[in-house]
């Protein structure tokens, strides 16, 4: 087990990739706090968890708001014996628009809860691990962090500010023993990407045939970014930090 | 990791240094694992330290006729190649006013042409094969300047695009990844070092040390496993933070 005895919160657990990163790091000894807005499919992850063997919580929160995220800090630490290890800021909405369309709404949602939602959350969850010495931070980015995308203004703008704000926190926090890494997929089989097709039009299963011509032909699967998750939050990657990991079939290599 | 048992692995420069705790990861993943070496005083160390030890063969990897015949003779020993890892690599700090023609030749040669010769040599028998996984050495020196180290830098810069190009060229069959490593502690740094040097170093590194040769190894691990399967195309770092802020940052 890599995470064994480890306390993890991951934000927006409750579906996609944040929910296959919970039932993984559960199944590798971690305890898991399962976050996120929906409570009805939080509960049933953290049931998932339970039924497999796993210890989780759901705490709800909504990541924009700097309460809820203090809360699920404080509640975690109550629950799992005052421990924080790994901090998975995964939460994060789409909306396809480009500047001229894009609403303000929609960029505060977006900016908001990607990049707001991590800072907030890293700044409750770091005084524990400056604490214990040691913590993991992983921020869920994209490959539209590094390269730029179609209608996606103010989601690109957050996920390459989570980049660079990966490598900020890396450099403040690494003597203190903390590690901060981003992930940065590809499209990913989650209900978001179900949405992003619906938005533009296209079927899903249509938009899913357009991944043929990317270079693994496929788009890639929740499992195998909750699998480059737990790497990053194992001791398997001791030495990484301000890194930028992307999963993405080589959708930005070209 | 999930799926290393039995892979067959090729390691370049696995006498000594990051290459040699990536040869004991991998045979303790219960992979097959084969070594590329011109160090024949290292190889039997390791051999002996190894008795496991698939293959070892005596090849410098900047001579394609010698890459082609330690590959011939790698078709005998494992019957194929489901991994390779190019991590030979050679260093000479001068100046770049002070750079010969043969010393370029000699850097280009084994850091990049020789990454060139084995990755071929590996991808024609996994595109005939089954696939596999090509895990190229980068460095953070192909990404930022380091003053007296411009051979190495052009040829590992060089290796992380060809890392991308292949990728492209080769996938869906083979994953191609380069590993891209800041300071490492290996002997070499131990017998050039004071310990002044070290945590004069070690204090502009995020993590305020080096990394050891089994982390590197550890991050080869992952990338050439089952739980890597989306991953291709890409330099993944590992520096302890290091070139996060640059010299900004020192």
């Amino acid at each position: 087990m890599k995470l064994k005895d480890r306390v993890a919160v991951i934000t927006g657990a409750t579906s996609g990739i944040g929910e296959a990163s919970a039932l993984l790091f559960a199944q590798e000894g971690a305890r898991v706090t399962v976050s996120g807005r929906d409570e009805a499919r939080g509960r049933k992850v953290v049931a998932a968890i339970a039924a497999a063997g796993g210890g989780a919580m759901f705490v709800r929160a909504d990541v924009r708001l700097a309460s809820d995220c203090e809360r699920v800090v404080a509640e975690t630490l109550r629950a799992f014996g005052g421990r924080l290890d790994i901090l998975f800021n995964n939460a994060g909405v789409f909306h396809p628009h480009n500047a001229v369309d894009c609403t303000e709404e929609e960029w505060d949602a977006t900016v908001d809860s990607s990049l707001k939602g991590a800072w907030l959350m890293s700044k409750y969850a770091l005084p524990t691990m400056i604490a214990q010495g040691r913590g993991v931070i992983i921020h869920q980015s994209s490959g539209w962090g590094i390269q730029g995308g179609d209608e996606a203004v103010a989601y690109c703008a957050a996920k390459g500010g989570l980049v660079v704000m990966t490598k900020a926190m890396a450099i403040d926090h690494g003597k203190q023993g903390i590690r901060v890494n981003c992930l940065c997929p590809g499209d990913v089989e989650t209900p978001m990407l179900a949405a992003d097709a619906e938005a533009r039009r296209l079927s899903y299963a249509d938009y899913l045939k357009g991944a043929s011509h990317r270079p693994l032909g496929r788009v890639g699967t929740p499992s195998e970014l909750a699998r480059a998750a737990l790497f990053l939050a194992s001791d398997d990657s001791s030495f990484m930090t301000g890194a930028a990991l992307v999963v993405d079939g080589g959708g930005i290599a070209g | 990791m999930k799926g290393l048992t039995n892979k067959r692995v090729v390691i370049t420069g696995g006498a000594s240094g990051i290459g040699a705790a990536t040869v004991e990861r991998f045979l303790g993943e219960g992979a097959r694992v084969a070594v590329i070496d011109r160090d024949e005083a290292g190889g039997r160390a390791l051999r002996q330290k190894h008795p496991n030890l698939a293959g070892l063969l005596l090849a410098d990897v900047a001579d394609a006729v010698a890459v082609d015949g330690a590959f011939r003779e790698l078709d005998a020993l494992l019957g194929g190649v489901d991994v390779v890892i190019n991590n030979a690599g050679i260093s000479i700090r001068h100046d770049f006013m002070d750079i010969t023609p043969e010393q370029w030749r000699k850097v280009l040669g084994v850091d990049l042409d020789g990454v060139f010769y084995v990755a071929q040599q590996a991808a024609r028998r996994m595109l005939a094969g089954k696939g596999g996984v090509i895990l190229n050495m980068g460095s953070t020196s192909g990404m930022n300047g380091y003053p007296r180290y411009a051979d190495y830098n052009a040829a590992k810069a060089g290796v992380i695009e060809l890392t991308r190009t292949m990728a492209l060229e080769l996938a869906p069959t083979i994953r191609v990844i380069a590993v891209c490593p800041g300071y490492v502690w290996t002997s070499m740094q131990e017998a050039e070092y004071t310990p002044e040097m070290k945590a004069a170093v070690d204090a502009k590194i995020p993590l305020r040390r080096h990394a050891t040769t089994g982390e590197i190894a550890a991050l080869f691990a992952f990338l050439a496993s089952d739980e890597a399967p989306y991953i291709t195309g890409h330099p993944v770092i590992i520096d302890g933070g290091e070139i996060a802020g640059g010299l900004a940052s020192r």
